[in-house]
This record gives structure tokens, sequence and C-alpha cells, in this order.
């Protein structure tokens, strides 16, 4: 499980780096742009092989049916993720690539958001033969939806503004401090993408988290920054009241950690269109290197409460089609 | 091969007293990105240090003759010349910014057979170029895939024998090396050697790809052997044996646990470079907190310096420095989590027939030498 949430983790820095390649100064650069693929792939297999039950998306008879909508009650799972996965299966590096089915993704089309799920299911008949090929025909296509969304407008000079990259991120410490979902809207993650500040119970409808994205949050949403609670196009308004998990110290320290990772995700899929909306809720929170030498972050001490809350399966969900799709 | 007191070819690193000599550039705290030096190169004779920086200009200093009645300023580098080398360009059709970035400098030899140089700052191809035909080259490796999506690997460096004109290595970012022959074919995209050490699967991570890739290739002057740099080892290899490297230094293995980090920060993707001593008794590296690392190949010994303005008093000694990877920190240890990865030493130059060495730390180039000097 430690894998999978590192794995979570590591795939979505990558998505940021490729990202911020498209906006930085001198272009693409070739050589690191093909060593972050490698390592979105090896992530990928890690997170996508991880046979914990509950989190396999791929119709794995054990699992449940992930909840459509909110409300829906989740049973299987819980049971079963709260148990270290066998070691052999889970820490084995997959080395031949499984063979996946992939999921449907029936939640992913939003309204104007066709492309991106033609996407997945292309990529997914790619997957075996030439990731980079989908990975790269993919991002093209996002990359289209999002110059789309956004009205071909100005975008490379927000991103750069919104990521923040080179000396800055340099000389930050290595290592992240201990504690630093505390200090996350103070120490802006490597991308410079800041933590959406949590609005208390969260609206129902997910607002996009950094205000200075051009707009490619809402594809028909309302102002520019937060459309108006209702007025995205999401088939699948966020309901807070289920959401919390068990506990309230669990429940307010899981979300503190799941906000930091989600906001960093978040800004990502913002960008890249309400196609990936499932993700601007909470996700389960970033794995902490295990050789960092810090005790674990609360998720970790909390697996089987936060991974049985409902919005982090539908966020799985989504996320892998993320995943997939790059 | 120790060369101790042969012809001109002093002792190797870890016998020596390392002491600081000078240090060039500004003492800001605030570094304009164009003041970051990228390439520092001794000419062949060491009486010349050329350096590039990000914003395009070329220092070279020149070393100051003896001076009896100065001698302690025995063999100082003053500046002799400055130039803009290169402007910065867009190339409106791509929508493509050229960086203006100095990538390397090398010396042509005064007198030499060679006529042709390498250029080699491309991911994809290396050209050869004659130094009397200046409006095209011979492309002599091409890795581009006929489709872009199939591209596994990138050419990371490369460089001519220094002996046998003909052969060149170039390096991969999959942490190969290839040696070509230009005499056996005029497409050199097949190699005549192929090294590559066999991945230990035991420390496989998510950056295995990452670490493997070689930073910097450099011959060893005598040209029986050669020196890669990945992102945690300096490795020398036999050119007669391609299936293992002769030798493996560990630069700074405490990293290996923070490569995650180190991934969220982009220091993983520094590029590293490494240099020989004189007599290929001594290689030397770069690190973080403007740390430098001497391996003694002879004696195995090796040794951790700093490149700092507090160590920077006229022939001060410069003293060893130690790296706490965990557990108690001595006295004078430096622990690993209060390193200063924006100070990272990446190039680095040794003179070719003396202890004499140069330093790129950011914007400022130190210079120290060994005391008996």
């Amino acid at each position: 499980m430690e894998f999978k949430l590192e794995a979570h983790r590591i795939v979505s820095i990558s998505l940021g780096k490729i990202y911020n390649s498209r906006v930085q100064r001198g272009g693409i650069k070739l050589h690191k742009n093909l060593l972050v693929s490698l390592v979105l792939r090896s992530a990928r297999q890690v997170y996508l092989s991880d046979p914990c039950p509950g989190l396999y998306l791929t119709g794995h008879p054990g699992a449940p049916a992930l909840p459509q909508q909110p409300g829906e009650s989740v049973a299987g799972p819980p049971a079963g993720w709260g148990e270290p996965p066998p070691p052999a299966a889970c820490a084995a590096w997959p080395e031949p690539e499984p063979q996946m089915e992939l999921p449907a993704v029936p939640e992913v089309p939003r309204e104007g958001d066709a492309e991106p799920a033609a996407t997945v299911t292309g990529a997914g008949d790619t997957l075996q033969g030439g990731e980079a090929e989908a990975a790269e025909a993919a991002w093209r296509r996002v990359e289209g939806l999002r110059e789309t969304a956004v009205g071909g407008a100005g975008v490379p000079a927000g991103g750069s503004d919104v990521f923040p990259q080179g000396p800055g991120a340099a000389r930050r410490p290595c290592g992240c401090p201990p504690g630093d979902e505390d200090k996350m809207s103070a120490s802006p993650r490597v991308d410079g993408c800041r933590t959406p500040r949590p609005a208390g119970p969260e609206p129902p409808v997910p607002p996009p988290v950094c205000p200075r994205k051009r707009g490619a949050e809402g594809v028909g949403g309302g102002p520019a920054d937060c459309p108006a609670p209702g007025s995205t196009p999401l088939k699948k308004p966020r309901r807070n009241s289920e959401e919390q998990p068990g506990g309230a110290a669990a429940g307010a320290a899981a979300e503190e950690e799941e906000e930091m990772e989600t906001g960093n995700v978040a800004n990502l899929i913002s960008i890249f269109g309400s196609s990936f909306s499932g993700l601007l809720r909470k996700s389960p929170g970033g794995g902490r290197e295990e050789a960092e030498g810090e005790k674990s972050g609360p998720e970790a001490a909390e697996p089987g409460q936060i991974c049985c809350d409902k919005p982090v399966l539908r966020d799985i969900n989504s996320w892998s089609t993320a995943i997939v799709a790059f | 091969m120790a060369g101790a007191g042969g012809g001109g070819c002093p002792a190797g690193g870890n016998d020596l007293q390392w002491c600081f000599s000078q240090v060039k550039g500004a003492v800001d705290e605030d570094v304009a990105e164009a003041d970051v030096i990228s390439t520092v190169e001794f000419s062949h004779s060491g009486d010349l240090l050329a350096t590039g920086d990000k914003g395009g200009r070329v220092v070279i200093f020149q070393r100051e003759q003896e001076n009896k009645s100065r001698p302690h300023s025995r063999g100082e580098y003053n500046v002799y010349s400055t130039f803009q080398s290169h402007e910065p360009e867009f190339d409106y059709l791509k929508s493509l910014e050229i960086e203006e970035k100095i990538n390397k400098i090398r010396w042509l030899p005064r007198q030499s057979a060679a006529r042709f140089l390498l250029s080699t700052n491309d991911d994809l191809r290396i050209n050869l170029w004659h130094l009397e035909i200046t409006d095209r080259s011979f492309n002599i490796v091409d890795i581009k895939p006929a489709n872009m999506e199939e591209l596994t690997e990138v050419i990371t460096a490369a460089e001519f024998h220094p002996h046998q004109c003909n052969v060149l290595v170039y390096s991969s970012s999959k942490g190969t090396i290839r040696l070509c022959d230009m005499r056996s074919s005029a497409l050199c995209d097949r190699h005549s050697k192929f090294f590559e050490e066999p991945e230990d699967p035991s420390s496989r991570s998510f950056f295995s790809e990452i670490i493997s890739s070689v930073s910097d290739v450099k011959f060893s002057h005598s040209g029986r052997y050669m020196m890669t740099r990945d992102y945690l080892s300096v490795k020398v290899w036999d050119l007669n044996m391609e299936s293992r490297p002769v030798e493996t230094h560990q630069v700074h293995e405490y990293l290996r646990s923070k490569l995650c980090s180190l991934y969220e920060n982009d220091c993983i993707f520094d590029k590293f470079e490494c240099c020989w001593n004189g007599c290929d008794s001594a290689i030397m590296t770069g690190s973080y907190n403007n740390f430098f690392r001497m391996f003694d190949r002879t004696t195995w010994r090796d040794v951790t310096l700093e490149a700092s303005r507090e160590n920077s008093k006229p022939r001060a000694s410069l003293k060893p420095r130690r790296v706490c990877a965990g557990g108690k920190r001595k006295k004078d240890e430096v622990s690993v989590d209060s390193l200063d990865f924006s100070k990272k030493i990446l190039h680095t130059a040794w003179h070719p027939a003396e202890n004499i060495i140069a330093v790129a730390a950011t914007n400022n180039l130190y210079i120290f030498q060994d005391k008996a000097n």
C-alpha cells in the first residue's frame, strides 16, 4: 500500500513536470521529459498492478462496483483495504507489465469532454504496445482540450506563473519536511501549486484550486476562478456530508494531507479540463517516502479510514483514468 | 600509473594539501540566472582557462608568468578576454526559444593532426565538422527513430578519443556507452563496442532509470580508460572490457534514500561532470552543498572538499568535509538534511599537468592549488 501511495504521489509530480516543460524557457527538454515519462510509467505500473483489494479498478472479481453516486455506501473495500498487502505481490517490482483490463470510465465524459474519454480508451488499447506513443498521443489530445477550454489565451504565461520552477524550486531543501502538511500554504510544492484553501465544509462542486489558472477548470463554468456551485458541467456533484472519514482527528489530519496532495493534482487536472474533475476532490494523501525517516503521515496511520472514503474510491477511478491517459 | 615525481606528473589527489588560490565572480546572494557558470575547461597547456555561462558569455583567464618579486602570486589566473558568444534566438516556425547558454567549451590543439571537431549538443545526433568547412557538417550518429513516439533514449555526452582521431564514444540516457570507429562506416549507427553494467535488481526503484543516465563521459589522458558520471557514482571503464566498469566510486550514496525528494525538486536531473588529473591517477567530480569529491585511484582514498567564501583566504588549506548519513552527527560533520541543494558543483576542471583545479560553484569560479606547487 505504501508503494501505491508513493506511486500516486510520483505520478502527480510527474504530471506537473510534464506540464511545466511546456511553458518553461528554452522549450521542451527532450532528455528530461523522456526520464520523467519513464518514472511515470514505473509509477503507473506499480499503481495499477498493486493487487490491494478495493483499489483495483479492472473489474477484479473481488472489487466492489465503484460508487457512482456519493450517496452509495461503500461496503467491500474497507476491510480488505486496511490489511497490508501481501509483500510478495505488492512489493515486487512489476517486471513484465501486467495485462490490464482497463476500466470503462463512464463518469469521465463530461460535457464537451468526449475527446478525453476516447483518449483513455485508445490509450488503453495501445498500452501494451507503445506506452510512449500512447502517452504522447494522449498528451496531445489533452493539451488540445486544455487549449480549447481556455480559448488558447495566454496560458503559457499563466502556466509559468503558476508553476515556478528552476532556482526557486532548487533552493528548497531536499526532503519534505516532516510536518509540511501544516505549512502547505506557506511552502508551495515544487511546481508551485498553492494548495486550495479548505473552504470548511466543502462546496458541492469542487472549485478550481488555483486562481491563477486561466479558466480551464470549468467548461462553460461560471466565473473564471470559481464556478458557482452547480454551474459546472460535472455530472457528479460532490456531497460533502457523507464524505468525512470516521474519526474527527483522523479525518481532519487526513483532510489536510489530502488537501495538499489534491492541490497539486487538482491544479493539473483543472488545466487539463474537467474530464478529471473527480480528482479535484479529496484524493488519497501523498505517501511519504519511506526512507526519509519520518513517521508516516496521518493517512498512513489510518489507512482503513481514509481509503474507504467514498470520494477516494470515486477519485481512484478517475485517477486511473488519468494514469492511463498519460 | 601513480607517477610519483615522474615527468611533470605530481602525485594523485589525496597526498596533496589543497589550498585556496583564487575566486572569480560576484559575491551577491542573489545570483542572476545568466551568471551561472555552465562550463569550465583548461586549455591543453593549462595556461588558459575558459568558462561559459548561461547568459552566453565566455570568459578566458590567462595564467600569469612567474614573477620573482611576487613569488606567492605564482601562476594566478587573470581575465584575458571576455566576449558574448551566443545570443538568445527564437525559432518562430516552431515557437521554440533557443537558449544562449554555453553548454561546452573545447580547446582545439594548437598543432594537431586533428582537423575535425564534434558538435554534440543535440540529443539525437552527433555531427562532425571540418574546421575549414563551416556551412555543413557530416552526420555520424543519428538515433532519432522514425516515429518519435518510439524514442527510448537520447545521447547525453560524447567525446573523441585523445589519440585515435577516428574513435569516439557517446553515452546515453540509459546508462550505456557506445564506442564508434568512423573508419568502419560513415554513419556510426553500429557501435564497435557497447559498454553497459547490468542493473542490480535489489536496488531497483522508480528512479533507477534516471540515476543511471550518464551525464558525462571523459577519456583518460592515456586513452586506455574512460570515466562516466551518473547521478550517484563515477565509473571507470577499461576500453577492453565492455561488461562492467573496472572501478565504481560512490559520490554521494547517502542521497539514494532521498531520490523521491530529489525528483520532486528536480535535483535528480542535475548533470554532473567529472575530470581526470594529468596522469590519470585521480578523478574529481562535484556534488551538492558546494562540495566536490576527489578519488585517488591508486590508494583508493577519497576526499570531500568545499568551495566556499569562508575558506577563501589566500593559501588557506582546505579541510576535508564529511557528510553524516545517519545516526549521531559528529562535530564538523554535515547532516544530509542540512545540505544545500541549490549549491551544486556541476563543472570542474583539472590542469593537464599540475595540481591546479578550477571548480565552478554557481556563479563563482574557485581555483585551488596544491600547497607544494
